[in-house]
């Protein structure tokens, strides 16, 4: 609200509330979390609570600190609070400031007592503090549909008072689930699937196939910037890069022109079971969605991920483009997704995709060639790139 | 990974004598050149002084010569201010094989004024013929528009005989783009009318660029402003770029015949090499420019150039101003050459043989891997 100088941002748990036995795991893992994403505000203080993290603010812009918690996962949502003494005279002072700063019509004072020891009850509190405001301002009492909540909470050292809740982004703290790997492609979709991979709790390290020199130096420079744009959730995010021509090549030395897609597919699949299973990763994750190309109708995905045994999550497969469209344009990456570069799937396009492979010619085509040898090379090669969100790009300074 | 520059045709580094001389020039000199205080007075009278050193050089009169941002900005100039002033005339002879900045300003003047353009196609040697020039040739022909060195395959026109057959048959003025000869062939300015010049291709510094106009020729401006260039170009002057462009010039002829004569060598040895591989077609004609190497693989240039990208070897597969363009190229189409395969080289100077070598071995290597017959 405006021209309020907040004390403190109550930061409430979002879905984590309902987990019995692991939540201390829960909220330390969103805490850590937290403090990465707000490393920018190093003045901050932070105070771990059964139903909430409390931020001291200490000057800082309550705003922009709101602005960036606002993409933190694990949160339902947040209050900014002033500070008030343990004493009802004070916390009734401190209220009217800030009702008088509204410029609501109605409001309804909601206290809470977490120290019973506190003399006056919480409907004492209420009342006395209503009458404070009623006798001040214009505001009216309206207790089924307020439009200002004034929330007070009494603890045993102070009392802090809450306006109207920022609503948080939801979803789990990312790493709680562990690790996910993400088959980054470099369109539009995949960005989209790391960022609901990491909402349910999986941080996510990204895969890359690139085809270089069918594929360009920018094509994937633009699957790092995607990386990078997607780890603004989870601050840091790990790409690693696999060399995928030499097979590719061969795919299409070996295999019809039609089993082309459904056996890069699977090659893919087989390399990512490899390192997932390298790295203690659980979950595989893409951004197919069922039925929006040749090789993701339900044959083509049984086939194809039927040379994996991780886990396989596709957080897209039941939604329409336009809805992935629209998150990824909420997530910031849709403009970047749309850059026209070349990408490992679209080099070869085949004229007619087989859209219901069997998995016996499959395995028909793998026999004609020592694929095996080429996935080791494939892995041997791999090149990983930490991206961390905050660091500055390289020319900054030129301008 | 060594980085090997094979694309001056492009662009050239900075001379750093020229970027020391710049340096000091916008330090100690940035004062208005149109000021009329001491300090002012002093750029301009460095910056005539420059126009009068680069006339010199170019065996042309001082008054001929205004400062642009470059050829670019000289070629739009040279075209669009003479059909502004000279309404009456629409009809214009050029190539059509022109840099983007000639044949784009003929377009935009056969579109939004309905001017008539005819355009000439190169022959098998890849020039325009001058008979050619002279069949095409009407009372109504304002401008004859022919490049000097077409900067995709290095042909060189003969514009020596099509400025005589202009001016012999017609009334219409002669324009020629000499971004790609200068610095490297001689250029005779006399009977040519207007002619464009670029500073960043022979060492010097980007937006920085000359036209060459006879004075009595009447043009319009482009860009309105005031007394600058003449009335031709409004704008405060770019007084440190255009009095270093001299030195630029200087530089780059006192140059030219030695560096031609290494380039000739390097061009004789990277064309052997080539004839030497399998596959190879060379797109360029023989008696071109040395400083260009246009030829064709049997793999997609797209993905030529990403290979050799990875390699440290920097060539362009097209004009540079036509790269983030899914067209096909005016220039290899018009020679019946399939453009998605073909690539440009090209040497400067500064190029040494050990690097032709690097690109031929590296070039060998990616045919081998990605060349299909």
């Amino acid at each position: 609200m405006d021209g309020i100088k907040y004390d403190y941002i109550v930061c409430r748990y979002g879905e984590l509330v309902l987990k019995g036995k692991n939540r201390k795991d829960f909220i330390n893992r969103l805490y850590d979390n937290t403090r990465k994403a707000l490393s920018a505000f190093p003045t901050l203080a932070y105070e771990r609570n059964h139903d909430g993290i409390f931020i001291h603010l200490n000057e800082e812009d309550y705003c922009l600190v709101i602005d960036r918690l606002k993409d933190v996962f694990g949160y339902a949502h947040f209050s900014g609070a002033i500070r008030a003494a343990r004493d009802l005279e004070d916390i009734k002072s401190q209220a009217l400031s800030l009702a008088k700063r509204s410029i609501k019509k109605t409001f309804k004072v909601i206290a809470k007592r977490n120290d019973k020891s506190f003399p006056y009850s919480s409907d004492t509190i209420n009342r006395e503090t209503a009458k404070e405001i009623l006798t001040n301002t214009d505001l009216k009492v309206d207790v089924h549909d307020p439009a200002l909540k004034i929330y007070i909470t009494v603890k045993n050292d102070r009392a802090y008072i809450m306006d109207d809740k920022v609503k948080g982004l939801g979803g789990y703290p990312v790493g709680i689930n562990h690790k996910a790997l993400v088959m980054m492609s470099g369109g539009i979709d995949s960005p989209v699937a790391a960022y609901l991979s990491m909402k349910r709790g999986l941080k996510v390290e990204c895969i890359h196939f690139a085809s270089m020199p069918y594929t360009s130096k920018q094509a994937l420079d633009k699957v790092l910037k995607l990386a990078r744009l997607v780890s603004y959730y989870q601050n840091d995010i790990i790409v690693h890069v696999v060399p995928f021509t030499d097979l590719q090549l061969a795919i299409y030395q070996h295999v019809d022109e039609s089993y082309a897609i459904t056996i890069m597919r699977r090659m893919m699949y087989r390399i990512a079971d490899r390192l997932a299973k390298e790295r203690r990763i659980n979950v595989i994750t893409n951004g197919e969605s069922l039925g929006q190309v040749a090789s993701q109708t339900p044959e083509s995905l049984n086939v194809i991920g039927s040379v994996c045994d991780t886990l396989i999550l596709r957080p897209l497969c039941m939604m329409d483009k336009t809805e992935i469209i629209d998150l990824s344009r909420k997530i910031g990456t849709y403009e970047t997704s749309i850059l026209p570069f070349e990408d490992c799937c679209t080099i070869f396009e085949p004229k007619a995709p087989i859209t219901k492979p069997k998995a016996d010619k499959c395995q028909y085509y793998e026999q004609r060639f020592d694929y095996e040898h080429l996935i080791e090379e494939c892995l041997k090669h791999i090149e990983s790139v930490k991206i961390v969100y905050d660091q500055n790009q390289d020319d900054e300074e030129l301008f | 990974m060594p980085k090997v520059y094979l694309d001056s045709v492009s662009t050239t580094p900075v001379n750093p004598e020229i970027l020391k001389t710049y340096e000091k020039l916008s330090a100690d000199h940035y004062y208005n050149s149109d000021s009329l205080y001491d300090d002012g007075v002093t750029v301009y009278r460095l910056q005539e002084k420059a126009r009068e050193n680069i006339a010199e050089l170019l065996k042309v009169k001082k008054d001929d010569l205004i400062f642009t941002s470059g050829a670019s900005e000289a070629n739009s100039l040279a075209i669009k201010g003479l059909a502004l002033a000279n309404p009456d005339r629409r009809h214009i002879i050029s190539s059509i094989y022109e840099h983007s900045s000639v044949y784009n300003a003929l377009e935009q003047l056969r579109r939004t004024a309905g001017y008539e353009i005819t355009y000439l196609y190169p022959n098998a040697k890849g020039v325009i013929d001058p008979d050619k020039v002279k069949e095409a040739l009407r009372d109504d022909t304002l401008l004859v528009s022919i490049m000097h060195v077409n900067n995709e395959i290095g042909s060189v026109n003969d514009i020596d005989t099509i400025k005589k057959v202009v001016k012999a048959n017609s009334r219409a003025y002669f324009h020629t783009d000499t971004t790609q000869s200068l610095g490297k062939i001689a250029i005779d300015l006399k009977e040519v009318d207007l002619a464009s010049f670029s500073a960043h291709k022979i060492h010097g510094l980007k937006g920085s660029g000359l036209l060459y106009k006879r004075q009595h020729i009447k043009i319009e401006p482009l860009i309105s402003g005031g007394q600058q260039e003449y009335g031709l170009r409004g704008g405060t002057s770019n007084a440190p770029a255009n009095i270093v462009l001299a030195k630029t010039i200087r530089l780059a002829l006192a140059a030219q015949k030695s560096n031609y004569e290494h380039i000739g060598k390097l061009y004789d040895h990277c064309l052997s090499k080539l004839n030497d591989l399998t596959g190879i077609t060379i797109n360029s004609p023989a008696a071109g420019i040395k400083t260009i190497i246009n030829f064709s693989t049997s793999i997609p240039s797209e993905v030529l150039l990403n290979a050799l990208n990875l390699k440290g070897i920097m060539i362009s597969s097209r004009s540079t101003c036509g790269s983030r363009i899914n067209e096909p190229s005016r220039v290899l189409t018009s020679m019946g050459i399939a453009d998605d395969r073909a690539v440009r080289i090209s040497f400067d100077g500064d190029n040494r043989l050990e690097e032709i070598d690097y690109f031929i071995d590296a070039l060998k290597e990616i045919l081998q891997k990605y060349g299909r017959n």
